[in-house]
């Protein structure tokens, strides 16, 4: 197993494919839909690294990842997001301590190369 | 006969005495022998006190008046030598030394052996009507110059047929006719009279109704440019009182209309940028499932054919995808890195990039006018690459015949880079000019309508200006405005 990793996102198709990625990575995953799950799931597992969407219902991504700064410093955060290179979300999620930021927007075999070079070095880091 | 004589003399007195006019008779060494009694009531002098006395003493007192005094001794003398009468204009002072203009007339007397004896003076106080005429002189010489100063207001005026009877300085300059062209001509030839409320029908209608008229609009130059202005119009009055035609003034407010216009544009672009920024999001994450679907299930044993649907599912949605991508650049209000910007230098690094774009068959010249040792604007590097490279890309596409691009820089009063790319294109019609820097707007068969809106984006916020000058056949010219560091 390359790594454990919780998916957050709202949309189904987008978590279940992100799910089919990352297992034909060799990675284990979590899925869950919301913030407020995530929080919980961080709570009764450990995982490797999580890759949380930004615009999320009810607290958004930002918030989920200060909060998981609050309490741990070091697991690898990165985000993703359906609006793209966007500076001041970029900015944002750097100043939160994020580890990785991932736009939709890229060719899918970039999602998965740019996901794994994240994590290998916030793991490294 | 003696009865005669003393009624004479008496008459004579009555005469000289409710005269009014000053006169005095001078012996040749300038002492008054007689005076009237207007001389008295105008000089504020005592008859007894004068009489005997040396007029011109009198009547130039003080060091001051030297000049003066020795002015009307010329005069006085030139006339006694050449024995014939002299007229002129002097100014004297009174008792209370108050200046008094007079007109002179001068006569020599003539006594026996063609010797001249003395002199009359005849003196006609002149100092209310030259002070109305001065008052008069100095109103009409202050309009004419409050109505040459007004350069953003043209004033006219016409009589009751409308005609023009007056054309002020202003009009002049703003609507590029000559006064003595348009004289006369019907006011019609002013007037947008498309726009209904501008026909002088309507106007007058108002000025009768509700005493004026007063409304935005747009009045027609010689060229047949429309300007835009506020245009009141009242009655005439002539100094009879009369009602005798109508006045127009009209201010020009293009400057104001152009600030509006940009404000308005800026509004819209942002609202825009909103929706587009809400819009990518939700397309792209359904478009990520599909691309991210059909990628999987290449991976799959599949029949060639559903291989080749699957490359074009693919392809379709990175289509879509790059479409997305260049909305949203266009929809990031980001904060630029400022920077100092060598635009000459920003310019050069493109080049090459834009010559690439091109097609290898179409010959295109490059001319380049740049400022040497141009200071440094205030800018993000990138995003002002990215605006010239879309220009100088645009510049070729309206040339697929080939032609030439002249690209410019220069420094404007030390404030401003001005950075021109002009080309020999085939233009853009006036009509649609004022759209070219909104999103989705393209004369091309293939353009996406973005580059331009992406262009007057950064600039603005970089604090400058773009604008676009174009000529259906001639070709464009973009001019952009950006402060130094």
């Amino acid at each position: 197993m390359l790594y454990k990793v919780l998916v957050v996102d709202d949309e189904a198709p987008v978590r279940d494919l992100l799910n089919d990625l990352l297992k034909r990575e060799d990675c284990k995953v979590s899925i869950c839909a919301t913030g407020e799950e995530a929080l919980e799931l961080l709570k009764k597992d450990t995982f490797d690294v999580v890759l949380l969407d930004i615009k999320l219902p009810g607290i958004s991504g930002l918030e989920v990842l200060k909060n998981i700064r609050d309490t741990d410093k070091n697991l690898p955060v990165i985000m993703i997001t359906g609006f793209g290179y966007n500076e001041d979300l970029i900015s944002k999620s750097k100043e939160f301590g994020c580890s990785g930021y991932i736009g939709k927007n890229m060719p899918v075999a970039q999602i998965i190369t740019t996901f794994k070079q994240f994590a290998k070095s916030a793991k490294n880091g | 006969m003696g009865l005669v004589i003393k009624e004479t003399k008496e008459i004579l007195h009555e005469i000289l005495d409710n005269t009014g006019v000053i006169i005095i008779y001078l012996d040749i060494n300038e002492n008054i022998v007689f005076c009237n009694k207007k001389t008295e009531k105008i000089t504020g002098f005592k008859h007894g006190d004068i009489i005997g006395a040396n007029w011109l003493k009198i009547l130039f007192r003080g060091n001051d008046n030297i000049i003066k005094q020795d002015m009307f001794k010329a005069v006085l003398d030139e006339c006694m030598r050449h024995k014939r009468e002299k007229d002129f204009e002097g100014v004297v002072l009174d008792s209370e030394r108050n200046e008094r203009i007079i007109s002179w007339n001068l006569t020599p007397v003539m006594i026996e052996n063609n010797q001249t004896g003395g002199s009359i003076l005849i003196g006609h106080d002149i100092t209310k009507i030259r002070e109305a005429g001065n008052s008069a002189k100095s109103i009409d010489q202050t309009l004419k110059d409050i109505l040459s100063s007004l350069k953003d207001y043209a004033l006219y005026v016409i009589n009751l047929n409308g005609n023009i009877t007056y054309f002020g300085m202003g009009s002049e300059i703003m609507l590029g006719w000559n006064k003595k062209d348009i004289i006369f001509k019907h006011v019609d030839i002013l007037h947008n009279i498309k726009d209904s409320g501008n026909n002088l029908h309507f106007i007058l209608e108002q000025v009768r109704l509700f005493g004026k008229y007063e409304k935005e609009t747009t009045l027609i130059t010689k060229a047949g440019e429309a300007i835009p202005v506020i245009l009141t119009a009242n009655k005439f009055l002539d100094s009879a009182g009369k009602h005798s035609g109508y006045i127009f003034i009209a201010k020009d407010i293009t400057e104001r209309k152009k600030l509006e216009y940009q404000a308005f544009q800026a509004e819209k672009l942002s609202a825009l940028g909103l929706l587009s920024a809400g819009m990518a999001h939700e397309i792209n994450n359904p478009l990520l499932v599909i691309s991210g679907r059909s990628a999987l299930l290449m991976k799959e044993r599949l029949s060639q054919r559903i291989k080749k649907d699957l490359d074009l599912i693919n392809s379709q949605a990175e289509r879509i995808q790059r479409m997305v991508d260049r909305i949203l650049k266009f929809s990031q209000k980001t904060k630029p890195a400022f920077g100092p910007v060598g635009v000459n230098e920003a310019i050069e690094f493109i080049l090459p990039f834009a010559q690439y774009n091109n097609l290898p068959d179409i010959k295109v010249e490059i001319k380049k006018i740049f400022e040497k040792n141009m200071r440094p604007v205030k800018g993000d590097l990138h995003q002002l690459q990215e605006v010239f490279l879309n220009l100088i890309i645009n510049a070729y596409q309206s040339m697929p015949k080939g032609g030439v691009i002249k690209i410019t820089t220069s420094s404007f009063r030390n404030l401003f880079a001005l950075i021109q790319v002009k080309d020999t294109g085939q233009g853009i019609p006036g009509e649609l000019l004022k759209d070219v820097f909104m999103p989705f707007f393209s004369t091309k068969n293939d353009g996406k309508g973005l580059g331009l809106s992406i262009c007057h984006n950064i600039i603005e916020n970089h604090n400058g200006s773009i604008e676009l000058e174009s000529q259906v056949g001639l070709g464009s010219t973009f001019t952009i405005k950006l402060p130094f560091i």
